[in-house]
């Protein structure tokens, strides 16, 4: 049942805190399992590295029913308020993060943090599964002692792991905003107080893909402002446990929805910016101690295939002549030796940007119809990284990095003038 | 006789020329309507399509998917296409005026006839664009979540889609239009009923073995293990 914003109680609550310099925020949705040890981490983390500041939890649950609301007040006690918020409209499906109303609960708890006076806020993910004690001294130290106003989580992982920020939303958001964020989307970030008020001003709360795209638009609100960034090493990340599978095409259109929808409501900033710069990084590495997850090769080559057969129709909409010739080529590849052009990729990203923008077809079907696309792209990745440490992986995105730079112009010129270059 | 006959033809002629003379006023009258109808239209079109072009209808209409929806590119722009429509529209109204005027019962009952229709034919042509667009929208959506989800016959099923819809638009409009009610209700009836039957006992006999391992594929299928890997 949605709760009704700020009522007596979180008032209450928020009083008896008084003033608190640090702010840990949780959002949680049937989180019981994971809930414990990640508040138990952070505890140890703050009480380690700032043992005397004053700090407090906020937990923003969106109605969990497993108890997860209860283990967290066993184990953070005193130091945890409960922030309600208004969840609004019932969502017609799961977010791919798996957390209903998540641009309210954050909101929420930016805005008790501003009220609790905090001068660095920290949102942690409770459904993290490796969560240490470290991570959350990463993402609050700059802030507190170097002045930075936004602390991005940089994780270490496996080739065929995060796919769609590797492929998509890092190099385009480098490529339009001039700055280096590894992993913009992430569920977990620090901020300060300054940034925190600069967020609760914005109107992106409440509009359409608020709920799948919030934690992509603080980060490009922060790269966009004048604040500091940074990143920090949080090590491997361990995904966090959903309560039910977002099918891959669900997850895509979310993800990928959100960054065009950025592109539009920022369109006069990103068209200024001409290159990218690296922002400074927190924390050692940590090597990778797990196996990969497993990846059917075969299965995403097979889904690029069946898409460009009964969805090329579809994609001559928005992708020029050359590029469908392209595809049609490396469908006929083996298997072994489909190999996907940077060029083409970029130029297939920014086609289906600007195809979005202008509305060429309902934005559902353009999203959902860059499935198989992505699908090949990963294959083709996946195929070329085999054997390949996390050095030569990391240099392979840097090529498809300063591709999506190097092709920006191609972005801009069909921004400008649809008509000439269709 | 010779007499006789000069004086039948004289009146023969005269019935002929009194006719002629009552007919060709409603003849000029009709011939004058037309062509004023014919100027109107041309004027609408022509002050329509500035008009349209100066709300940039073209625009909104590609921004609202509307040009998408209709499923192929189109050699005149939106606002070409609805001037054209209402020029179309306006000539065959002032051509139904027109047989008013000639004075002819059965003409002039046929045309107002149409025009106590109209109303129910532009509803039928709204419900008939409308369950168009909704098929080809409707198909297209099948078409993609068919083949994300790898189905070899995604694009059967996006034209069972399509056609189902067309078919249920194309028996709503008849029904509202008042055409073959019965036979509509009837054919509909047997058409879904034996789709139905033939699809149960094609499943329920032949194929049940396939639909047994579809399902199991759908919930244990082994290949799909790329369901763990985190994609964002």
């Amino acid at each position: 049942m949605a709760s009704t914003g700020l009522n007596s109680s979180i008032e209450g609550a928020e009083a008896a805190a008084g003033r608190a310099d640090i702010v840990v925020g949780l959002t949680s949705h049937n989180h019981v399992e994971t809930i414990g040890a990640v508040l138990r981490a952070a505890r140890a983390g703050l009480t380690s590295s700032f043992g005397p500041s004053a700090t407090c939890f906020l937990l923003a649950d969106a109605g969990s029913t497993d108890g997860t609301r209860q283990i967290a007040r066993d184990v953070a006690g005193a130091a945890l308020i409960e922030v309600e918020y208004e969840r609004g409209p019932a969502f017609t499906g799961l977010p791919y993060h798996g957390e209903p109303g998540r641009a309210a609960a954050l909101r929420a708890i930016l805005q008790s943090a501003q009220r609790l006076g905090a001068r660095a806020c920290a949102i942690i993910d409770a459904g993290m599964q490796s969560a240490q004690p470290a991570r959350i001294e990463r993402l609050i130290a700059p802030v507190l002692t170097d002045g930075f106003d936004y602390v991005s989580p940089y994780y270490v992982r496996h080739a065929n792991e995060g796919a769609i920020t590797k492929a998509i939303v890092y190099p385009m958001l480098r490529a339009l905003y001039g700055v280096r964020l590894r992993q913009p989307a992430a569920s977990e970030f620090g901020c300060s107080g300054r940034l925190a008020a600069h967020y609760l001003e914005q109107d992106l709360w409440e509009t359409e893909h608020a709920s799948t795209g919030i934690d992509l638009w603080l980060a490009a609100a922060a790269v966009c402002g004048d604040f500091r960034t940074c990143e920090a090493l949080l090590g491997p990340r361990s995904g966090p446990t959903r309560g039910v599978a977002v099918d891959l095409s669900t997850t895509l259109a979310q993800v990928v929805g959100a960054l065009f929808a950025d592109l539009e409501h920022r369109v006069d900033v990103w068209q200024r910016v001409r290159a990218s710069s690296a922002i400074p990084v927190f924390g050692t590495p940590t090597p990778l101690d797990t196996e990969p997850p497993p990846l059917n090769v075969d299965a995403l080559v097979e889904s690029f295939r069946l898409g460009y057969r009964e969805l090329r129709e579809i994609w001559t909409w928005i992708l020029p002549p050359r590029t469908i010739v392209e595809l049609r080529r490396l469908t006929e590849m083996t298997p072994g030796r489909l190999r996907f052009d940077d060029r083409m990729w970029v130029g297939i990203v920014y086609d289906f940007a600007v195809g979005y923008a202008f509305r060429v077809m309902p934005h559902d079907h353009l999203l959902r119809s860059l499935t198989p696309l992505y699908s090949g792209w990963l294959a083709s990745f996946v195929l070329e990284a085999r054997g390949e440490n996390t050095e030569q992986v990391d240099e392979r995105l840097e090529q498809l990095c300063l591709a999506f730079e190097a092709e920006k112009r191609h972005l801009i010129s069909r921004w400008r003038w649809p008509e000439r270059l269709r | 006789m010779w007499a006789q006959i000069d004086r039948i033809l004289r009146e023969a002629t005269n019935q002929i020329a009194d006719q002629v003379a009552n007919f060709l006023p409603g003849l000029l009258v009709a011939l004058l309507l037309v062509l004023a109808t014919v100027i109107v239209a041309v004027l609408v079109r022509v002050l329509l399509v500035r008009a349209l072009r100066g709300l940039e209808f073209d625009q909104w209409a590609e921004q609202t998917g509307l040009v998408a929806l209709i499923g192929r590119p189109v050699a005149t722009s939106p606002s070409n296409s609805l001037a054209q429509v209402v020029y179309w529209t306006i000539l065959l109204m002032g051509l139904l005026v027109s047989l008013t005027a000639l004075n002819a019962t059965i003409p002039s009952q046929f045309a107002l006839s149409v025009f106590e229709y109209l109303p129910n034919l532009l509803a039928a042509l709204m419900i008939f664009v409308v369950g168009t667009i909704a098929a080809r929208f409707l198909a297209r959506s099948a078409l993609i979540g068919a083949v994300n989800m790898g189905m070899q016959s995604a694009r059967l099923l996006s034209l069972g889609v399509k056609w189902l819809v067309q078919l249920v638009a194309v028996a709503m409009t008849l029904d509202h239009l008042g055409i073959g009610r019965n036979v509509l209700l009837l054919a509909f009836g047997i058409l879904f009923g034996g789709i139905v039957l033939a699809a149960a006992l094609a499943v329920g006999l032949g194929a049940r073995d396939a639909v047994k391992e579809a399902l199991a594929r759908q919930l244990h299928d082994p290949s799909r293990d790329d369901d763990t890997v985190n994609h964002v």
